[in-house]
Formats: structure tokens, sequence, C-alpha cells
């Protein structure tokens, strides 16, 4: 308030000044803005000559008025200052402009500024200024222009700045500014500029901001604005830029849009806008852009080029719309360059009449429903960079004419149904970085003019049937990143001169037929960090200067004949997957190994390894998958493997390490999968192992382990699988094992155990593909509970001390295809559903009887023979005899009806009138009748339950 | 306006990336993993970068890395399935549980499958037509599930099928009596309110609607 008074001293005093001193009284300006430079930091120097010995009309950023009498403008816009912004400016009485932009200033926008009443421009935009846009701010009446988005200003728009009747830019974007658009927006007749976007807004758009009639740019994209757009936005004439993408705006298009003749730029995307694209936005003459994708727009296309004359983007991607393009979509002379029309339900051919729109520089049609040929006139798009067809289902060949599109760059056209060879004429694209044709029936070889190609960059042919060998020339791509050759039919070896595409950082060529030594060459691909070369035949040894790769993160070169040292390919230490199995590699494991501390997964199974696993493989804490099952390894499990803790899969399977199963494993807490099968391993079943609570498969089959197998086993709750068969394990089944109530797998065949089976085992219904028990010296009854196995494909409990009866309930094992109850000491009947299982499932027992073996009726008393022969003579005699009476019936009821049929045929209308009369009584006791069928009919599915298994 | 230009040229760019991880069973089962809610992360090892999903927990495969098996049950997983699974050409055995929504009819594509257990799940809507087509389908466990509709009469061609069994579902109409059915338990179509059948009721006429 101060100022106010203070004002016409000021006045007086500057006059004075002009009279005698030349730099007068801007002296109250000077020690203003002093307090102003004190609270601002200033490492590069910008108010150095803001001193008071120096004209403050020549200080840095200052404007004074003609009359040198006042500040009237301050620019300090993007000189590195921090700090605050001064309450002190605020003395500054005649200041018409401020720009304080693009600095790190921190703090609120002071409310003092509200006291700069000849204020008309505000910049404050690109800073780090917090707090809220202060009410004060609507004192300025004389105000046109406010920008200070780019800060970190919060809280709701003031409804105060209504008051700014002079705005004509209103700058709030990039802040965190939230609450609704206000009403009063309406107030502000003159404003042009309306900046709001990537805020926090939330609610409707205002109808009232149709006042605005001066708008020229309406942008308040990447907010929460919802409801629908309303339609008295079509009053704004002036307007030229209409920004509301990624909202949750809802509804349809307002036809009123089709008002805006004026509107340059049209963005919708990204809102939950629905219904059809209004024919009205076709009236837009001047439009040169227009983003409606990603929102879900349906019906067709109905955009007219030969209306938007200007129109130089269109983008309605990620819609629901069907149909297909329309036929002036781009018309000749027009002005379009991006057409975007993927991820929609389009389908119909490849529209003749694009070809028309030469200026057409970029098109994506990809994720539709597109087909039929590509057309041979697509070099008529002479002046395309980017041809995005993937994921339709174009088919035909590669049209020749391709090679005429000079401009090509990018060429996506995977994922459809093409055929045939790449045209030689592809050559000729200088230009093309990126060829996509994965995923199609391309065939043929690679043809050797695709190497003139100069600047391609990416290469990914996977997928199709290409034939013949890698082009040798393929050396001349000097700019290749990534070359994938995958899944295809190629042959021959890898051309030496590939290692001169030295900017290589992706090799995929798995999965083909081809063979021969890697290159010494490939040394030079030192940039490689993905090199996948499975399934092929591949072989001989590695070249040692592999070793030179220090970038290979990803090795995959399983399935192939690789043979002799896997040591080249230990030189990098960025190592992520290392994938080696089934070749022929030999000799030890290199230590070197463990110096990629990231490696995850590292598989040498089915190789000819020999030595020891390395005890530096402890530094391995983030391996997650070890597999060096398959070879010759020896030794023991080293003590530092323990530090592998994050192990998944331990599969050592298959060699001839020794020692004990270590106890340790217990503290793998990720453990799934345990195989340490087939190796030298003695001692017991470690207890601890039940601590390994995700274990799905635990396989310690084929060792000489002893000893009891430890109850703790049922805490293994997700058990899928386990086999411990062929060990010296000897005591009971621990009926603990019930709790693997996952299990489908139970293998102990092949041990010493003893006891009886334990009846639990009948809990775990999830056993499926094999309960094997045999070759143990089990007693006892076989429990009836293992009649609840209701999925269990496969029993075998051969090979016990077995007795007493085959429980009846095991006839309901209704699944059960193999059976094994042989060569134990069982008798009685075998239930009735195993006939059908063959003799050898029960041979060597006590007394079993009934089929397949001797009925059990027959199978007491020792002249079975004799009476079986005596049985089949009468029931010989009792069939001819059977048959004659039957046969003699027959031949009496034939000569009946016979004669009835003389006696009735004049009266045929009598017999029909009994047959509708017979119908009438079905109907009648049809109940009855139903029922009887029924009974019939249930008999018959009981009786013939039993499985046919041979 | 510059960045809305960028994120058009983004969604260009994302739908046009290389495949270096292409598989196309691990990509189906990676699809139906999107659908499933894991809250034990028991599919934690599903990885849809290697080079097929042979050594993924729960999938089994056979010496030609086609998946054979896939086995959910009982992890406390829940979602639906997806058409993605018809994509398993090779699979002979599919386990699961919790799992909502209706049976995809895709799983007709699985022409190897040799046993389909869909028991004690969520399971809405029919039983589709298409697993006529599972002609080596020797169990197939349907029950204890909230299945409607009456049973295809296409079934009655699966020769192989030894076990059937769609107890405790909301099924109706009646029982077909041809082909492997002659000789499935009446257990198998038990707790099935609206189911009529001969050996249910002795009501019904064969094949009505419902």
């Amino acid at each position: 308030m101060g100022m106010i008074q203070i004002c016409p001293l000021v006045l007086f005093l500057s006059v004075l000044g002009v009279l005698t001193f030349t730099h007068g009284d801007t002296s109250m300006d000077s020690s203003c803005l002093q307090r102003i430079k004190s609270q601002l930091v200033d490492p590069e120097g910008v108010l150095r000559n803001w001193s008071s010995g120096i004209d403050i009309c020549s200080w840095n950023g200052l404007t004074c008025s003609e009359d040198l009498t006042h500040v009237v403008g301050l620019n300090l816009s993007g000189s590195g200052l921090s700090g605050i912004i001064s309450p002190e400016f605020s003395c500054l009485v005649s200041l018409q402009i401020l720009d304080l932009s693009s600095n790190y200033l921190t703090g609120p926008i002071p409310p003092e500024l509200g006291k700069l009443q000849n204020l008309k421009e505000l910049y404050l935009y690109s800073n780090f200024l917090s707090g809220k846009i202060s009410a004060e701010l609507g004192l300025l009446k004389k105000l046109q222009v406010l920008r200070v988005g780019n800060n970190m200003l919060t809280g709701e728009i003031t409804p105060h700045l209504g008051n700014l009747t002079d705005l004509r830019v209103l700058g709030l974007a990039f802040s965190l500014l939230n609450g609704s658009i206000p009403v009063e927006i309406g107030n502000l007749k003159s404003l042009k500029i309306l900046n709001l976007q990537q805020n926090s807004f939330s609610g409707l758009i205002p109808g009232e901001i149709s006042s605005c009639l001066e708008l020229q740019v309406f942008s308040a994209a990447g907010n929460m604005l919802e409801g629908e757009i309303p339609a008295s936005i079509g009053k704004l004439e002036s307007l030229e830029i209409l920004h509301l993408a990624n909202n949750t705006l809802s509804g349809s298009i307002p036809i009123e849009l089709g008002s805006l003749s004026n509107l340059k730029y049209l963005n919708l995307l990204g809102n939950g806008l629905n219904g059809k694209i209004p024919v009205e936005l076709n009236q837009l003459s001047m439009l040169e852009t227009l983003d409606l994708s990603n929102n879900k727009l349906s019906g067709k296309i109905n955009i007219l080029n030969s209306r938007l004359r200007n129109l130089e983007s269109l983008v309605l991607s990620d819609n629901f719309l069907t149909g297909g393009i329309p036929s002036d979509l781009c018309v000749s002379n027009s002005n379009l360059q991006k057409v975007f029309l993927s991820l929609n339900n389009l389908s119909g051919t490849f529209p003749s009449e694009l070809l028309n729109c030469s200026s057409l520089q970029q098109l994506d049609l990809s994720n539709n429903g597109f087909y039929g040929q590509l057309p041979s006139g697509l070099d008529n798009l002479r002046n395309l960079t980017d041809l995005v067809l993937n994921n339709n289902s174009f088919s035909g060949k590669l049209p020749s004419e391709i090679g005429n599109m000079s401009s090509l760059k990018g060429l996506y056209l995977f994922h459809n149904s093409l055929t045939g060879r790449i045209p030689v004429e592809i050559g000729k694209l200088q230009r093309l970085t990126v060829l996509y044709l994965y995923e199609n029936q391309l065939s043929g070889s690679i043809p050797r003019e695709l190497t003139n190609c100069s600047s391609l960059m990416e290469i990914d042919l996977f997928g199709n049937h290409f034939t013949g060998s890698i082009p040798a020339t393929i050396g001349k791509l000097k700019h290749l990143v990534f070359l994938q050759l995958r899944q295809n039919d190629l042959s021959g070896p890898i051309p030496p001169c590939l290692g001169y595409c030295k900017k290589l950082q992706k090799l995929a060529l798995a999965d083909n037929r081809l063979s021969g030594s890697l290159p010494p060459t490939f040394r030079f691909l030192t940039e490689l960090s993905v090199v996948t070369l499975y399934n092929n035949s591949f072989e001989g040894p590695l070249p040692e200067s592999l070793f030179l790769l220090k970038n290979l993160s990803i090795i995959n070169f399983s399935h192939n004949r690789f043979s002799g040292s896997i040591f080249p390919l230990s030189g990098s230490s960025t190592l992520i997957v290392l994938d080696l199995t089934n070749n022929s590699f030999s000799g030890g494991i290199p230590t070197r190994l463990a110096e990629s501390k990231n490696l995850t997964r590292l598989r040498l199974g089915h190789n000819h390894l020999t030595g020891t696993i390395p005890s530096e493989f402890g530094q391995l804490i983030e391996l997650n998958f070890l597999d060096l099952s398959f070879n010759n390894l020896t030794g023991e499990v080293i003590q530092e493997l323990s530090n592998c803790n994050q192990l998944e899969h331990l599969l050592l399977n298959d060699n001839r390490l020794t020692g004990t199963v270590p106890s340790w494993l217990g503290r793998f807490q990720g453990l799934g999968e345990l195989d340490l099968s087939s190796n030298d391993f003695h001692g017991t079943v470690p207890a601890e192992l039940g601590s390994c609570s995700k274990l799905l498969k635990l396989s310690l089959h084929s060792n000489n382990l002893s000893g009891w197998i430890p109850p703790e086993i049922g805490n293994l709750t997700c058990l899928n699988v386990l086999d411990l068969q062929r060990n010296n394990l000897t005591g009971p089944i621990p009926s603990t094992v019930q709790q693997c109530k996952k299990l489908y797998e139970l293998r102990l065949s092949e041990n010493f155990l003893t006891g009886m089976i334990p009846s639990e085992l009948g809990k775990l219904t999830e056993l499926q593909v094999i309960l094997d028990l045999s070759r143990n010296q089990l007693s006892g009854e076989i429990p009836s509970s293992l009649g609840k196995l209701m999925k269990l494909e496969r029993l075998n409990l051969s090979f016990n001390q077995l007795q007493g009866e085959v429980p009846p309930s095991l006839g309901r094992l209704t699944s059960l295809q193999m059976l094994n109850l042989s060569n134990n000491l069982l008798q009685g009947q075998v239930p009735s559903t195993f006939s059908g299982f063959p003799l050898s499932s029960f041979v060597g027992n006590k007394d079993l009887c009934g089929a397949p073996l001797v009925s059990c009726s027959e199978s007491v008393g020792s002249e079975r023979k004799w009476l079986s022969d005596n049985e089949v003579a009468a029931i010989i005699v009792a069939i001819v005899f059977t048959s004659t009476v039957i046969c003699l019936v027959l031949i009496y009821m034939m000569l009946r009806i016979w004669f009835d049929w003389r006696k009735v045929s004049v009266s045929s209308s009598d017999s029909g009138g009994l047959e509708s009369n017979r119908e009438e009584m079905q109907w009648f006791y049809g109940e009855d009748n139903e029922k009887k069928n029924g009974d019939y009919w249930r008999v018959n599915s009981l009786t013939s339950v039993q499985p046919q298994e041979k | 306006m510059a960045p809305t230009y960028l994120l058009s040229f983004l969604a260009f760019l994302l739908t046009v990336s290389p495949t270096i991880s292409t598989n196309s069973e691990g990509n189906a089962l990676h699809a139906l993993r999107t659908r499933l809610l894991d809250p034990t992360n028991v599919l934690q090892s599903w990885d849809p970068t290697l080079v097929n999903p042979c050594t993924w927990f729960h999938v089994t495969c056979d010496s030609n890395n086609h998946v054979i098996r896939l086995d959910l049950g009982n992890s406390n997983i829940s979602g639906t399935l997806g058409p993605e699974l018809g994509g398993l050409k090779h699979l002979q055995e599919l386990y699961k549980n919790n799992i909502q929504g209706e049976i995809p009819e895709e799983l007709g594509k699985l022409k190897n499958l040799v046993s389909m257990d869909l028991y004690g799940n969520k399971f809405e809507g029919e039983i589709p037509k298409s697993f006529a087509k599972l002609k080596s389908l020797k169990f197939l466990r349907l029950n204890n599930n909230k299945l409607t509709g009456s049973i295809p009469r296409e079934l009655t061609t699966l020769s192989n099928l030894k076990v059937f069994d769609v107890s405790n579902n909301d099924l109706c109409g009646t029982i077909p009596i041809d082909g492997p059915f002659s000789s499935f338990p009446i257990q198998s179509f038990e707790n099935n309110n609206r189911l009529n059948g001969p050996e249910l009721q002795g009501l019904a006429s064969y094949d009505f609607g419902c």
C-alpha cells in the first residue's frame, strides 16, 4: 500500500532526476531490485551489473520507460537463476512485462504480484515453482498473457482468473493442477490461447468455453476430463487447434465440430469416444492433422480426402472401425503424408485407389483383416518411407515393383500369408533400414541382391520356408544390427564374411539345417550380445578367438554337434544365459564362467564334459538354472554351490558324481526341480530336503542311497514327481507321504523297503502317471484305500510279499491302463473289471483266480481239466438242441404269418385301425414303457463297465 | 503439439518389433498366463523369452520340445481360459483349477489330447461341441463345475473315451447312449438336477432339448 502513496513522489523525483542527473530516480526501483537480487542465486552472473554505481536502465534484463523514469520490463528468462521470486517484485509498480521463465526458481508465486497493476504479460513457465495459483493474480486487470506452466504448481485454478478480461494467453500446462476447469473461463472474451494440457484436471469441459469466441488454441490433453465433448465448442469459429487427447472423454464426437472452419489440428486420441466418425468432419477444409486413434469408434471410415484437401496426417488406429478403405481416402494431388489405420477390424483388399496417393510417406494398415495380393502398382507410392502391413492376411507374391520404391526405409510385412520368393529387385532399395518379413510362407533362397541394400540395420525372416544358404555377400551389410533367419530350411555353412557385419548385436540362426563350423571371422563381431544357433547341424570346435567377444550376454548353441572345449565362450563377463545342451563338447567346465556374475541359466547337459564342478561357481549367486546332466562329471557336489541359493532347477543327473546328497540343498527355498539321479551318491536322503517347500520334482533314483525315507518328505506339499527307485533304501514307506497331495508320479521301486503299504497312499488322489512300489519287500495286504486313486493309469506292486485278496475297491480304478500285481503272495478272486488285463499282470501269486486267470469255481479240485471237457461236451449238446428248437419254431411262425396274411389281405383298413390303437396305448402307458426301457438300459450300462484293455 | 505426434509414432513403433523370442507354444501359454491370477506366483518361471516353455514349471514337453502336459491343479490359480490354448497342438494332458468363465471351444483343436481334467473349477456355459474333434481323448473329467446346457451328441463319436465325468454340474437334457456312453457308470452324471435320462429318472424320452 505504501507504494501507491510513494508513487507521486517517485514521479516528482524522477522528473527532477532527468533534469539534474542522467539517471534520476529510478532509485526506488533500484533498491527494490537489489532486494530482489538478494533472494536469487545467480551462478551465471547475469545480475552482475545490478549495482548502484551503474545506470539502472542498462542493468541486464531491465527495460525502462521511454523517459527512463520507470522500469517497465524485466526479462531474466533462461538465466540459470535459482532461489525464490521475491515478494519485493511488488514494488516495481510500473512493470508491464515480467519474464522469469526457464530458470530454476522454487517456492510459490508470491501473491504480492497482484499489486503490479500495470502488468500486461507474466511469464513464469518452466521453473520449479510450487504452491497454488493465488487468487491475487485475478487483480491484474491489464494482464494479457499469463504463462505459468511447466512448474510444480498444485491446487485448482482460481475462479478469480475469470476477472482477467483482457487475457489473450493462458498457459497452465505441464503442472500438477487439479480440480475442474472453472466456468468463469467463459468470461475471458479475449482469450486466444488456452493451454491446460498435462495436468490432473477432472470433471467436465465447461460449455461456457464457447463464449471465448476469439479462441484459436484449446489444449487440455493429458488430463482426466470426463463426460462428452460439449457441442457448443462448434461455435468457436476461430479455433485452429483442438487437442483433447488422453482424457477419459466419452460419448460420440459432436457433429458440431464440423463447423470449426479454421481448424487445422484435431486430436482426440486416447479417450473413450464411441459411435461413428461424423461425416461433418469432412467440412473441415483447413484440417491438416486428424487423430482419433485409441477410442471406441465404430462404423466405416468416411473421411473424404477429396474434401479434406489440406489433410497431412490421418490417424484412426486402435478403434473398432469396419469395412474397407474408401476409394477417396487419399486422392491424387493430395497432401496426405501419414495414414495410420492399424488395430481396427478393417477388411478387404489393398485399395488400388490408394496408389494414386503419391504424397503418402507412411502407411500403416497393420493388425486388420486385409487380404488378397499386394498390388504391383505399389511403386506409385514413390514417397513412401514406411509400409506397415503386418498382422493381416495378405497373400500372393511380393511384387517386384517394390524395388522402385526408392524412399522406402521400413518394410513391415510380417504375420501375413505371403508366398513365393523375395524379388531380386529389392536390392535397389538403398534406404531400406528395416525388413520384417517374418511368419509368412515365403520360400526360395534369400537373394544375394538383398545384400545390396546397404542401409539395412534389421532383417527378420523368421518362420518362412527359405532354402539354400545364407548369401555369401552378407558381409556387405555394414550397418546390420539385427539378423534373424530362425525357423527356415536354410542349409550350408555360415559365410565367413558375416564377421564383417561388425555392428551386429543380435544373430538368430536357430532351427535351420545349417552346418559346418563357426568361421574364425566371428571374432570381429565385438558388438554381438545375443547369438542363438540351436537346432542346426553345426560341428567342430569353436574358434578360440570367440574369447574376444566381450559383450555376449545370451548364447544358445544347443542341439548341434559342436565339439572341443567350451572355453572360447567364457570370454564375456556379461553372460546371462549360456545353453550348450546336446552337443559333443568335451574337456572341463571353464572356471572362468564364474566371472559372469549375472549368469542366470547355465545349461551344459548332454555333452561329454569331464572333471569336477568348479568351486568358483559358488560366486554365481544369480544362478537360477544349472543343468550339467548327462556328462561324465566326477567328484562331489561342492559345498560352495550352497551360495547359489536362487537356484530353481538343479540337474546333475546322469554323471559319475560321488559323495552324499548335500543337506544344504534344504536352504534353496526356490528349488522346484532337483535331479541327482543316475550318479554314485551314497548316504541317506537328507531330511533337510523337506524344507524345499516349492519342490515339484525330486528325482534321486539309480544311486546307492541307503537308510530310511525321511518322514520330512511329507513337507513337500507341492511335489508332483517323487522318484527314489533303484537305491538301497530300507525301512517303511513313511505315511507322511500322504501330505504330498499333488503327487502325480510316485516311484519307490527296486529298493529294500519293508512293512505294509500305508493305507494313507489312498489320499494321493492326484496320482496319475504311475504308482510303482515294485521289487521291494513290502508285506501285508494291499490297502483297499488304493481304490480311491481314480486317476491312476499305471499301478505296479509286483515282486513284493503282498498277501491276502486283491481288494474289490481296486476294481473301480477306471483309469487304469497298466496293472502289475505279479509275483506276490496274493490269493482269492481278481476283481471282475480286471479281466481285460493280461495274465502277466497276475502270475506268480499264491492263489489268484478269476479272469484272465482260471475261474474261481474251477480253481478248487484237481480234476478240473476232466470236468471242463465234460462241460464242453454238454454245452455243445445244449447249443445244438436249442438251435434246432428255435429253427422249428421259426418255420412254424412263418407258416402261420403267411396264412394270416392271406386271410386279412382283403381287409387292410381293419389292421390300420389296430395299429393306431396300439399307438394310443403306447402314449397312454408311455411312462411305464419308458421305465422298462430305462431299467433295461441301466442293466446294460452296468454290465458293460469293464475296461476292454489288453 | 509435439508430444502427441510422439505418441502416435511410439504406437507405430510398438506394433513392429523383431521376434527374437517367438515360440508359438510358449506364446500361447504366456497369453494364458496373462488371463490368470496367480497369487502364490506359481507361474513365475514362465519366461516367454526362453527358446521354448519346456523348462517352465507345471509344463511338460516331449523329446521334440512340444508341450504335452499342462498341470495347474491345486495352485490357487484363478481366471479364465482363452483361445490361445488351442495353439498347443501336441498337448496330451490338461489339468486345471479354480478357473472360471467358459470352456474355450478352441480346446477342440488339441488333437493329441489324451486327458482333459477341468474338474473342480467354476466353468460356466456349455460343453463345447468341438470336443468331438479330440479323437485321442481317453479321459474327460468336467465334474464339479457350473456347466449348463446338454451333453453334446457329438461326443458319442469319441471312440477312445474311457472315462467321462460330468457329475455335479447344472446340465440338462438327456444322456446319450451311443458309442462310449454305453459304458459310463451312473455316477458320472450324478447331481445334475435337470439332467434326465432313463438311468436317472426313467421318465424322459431320448434326446430332449433343454
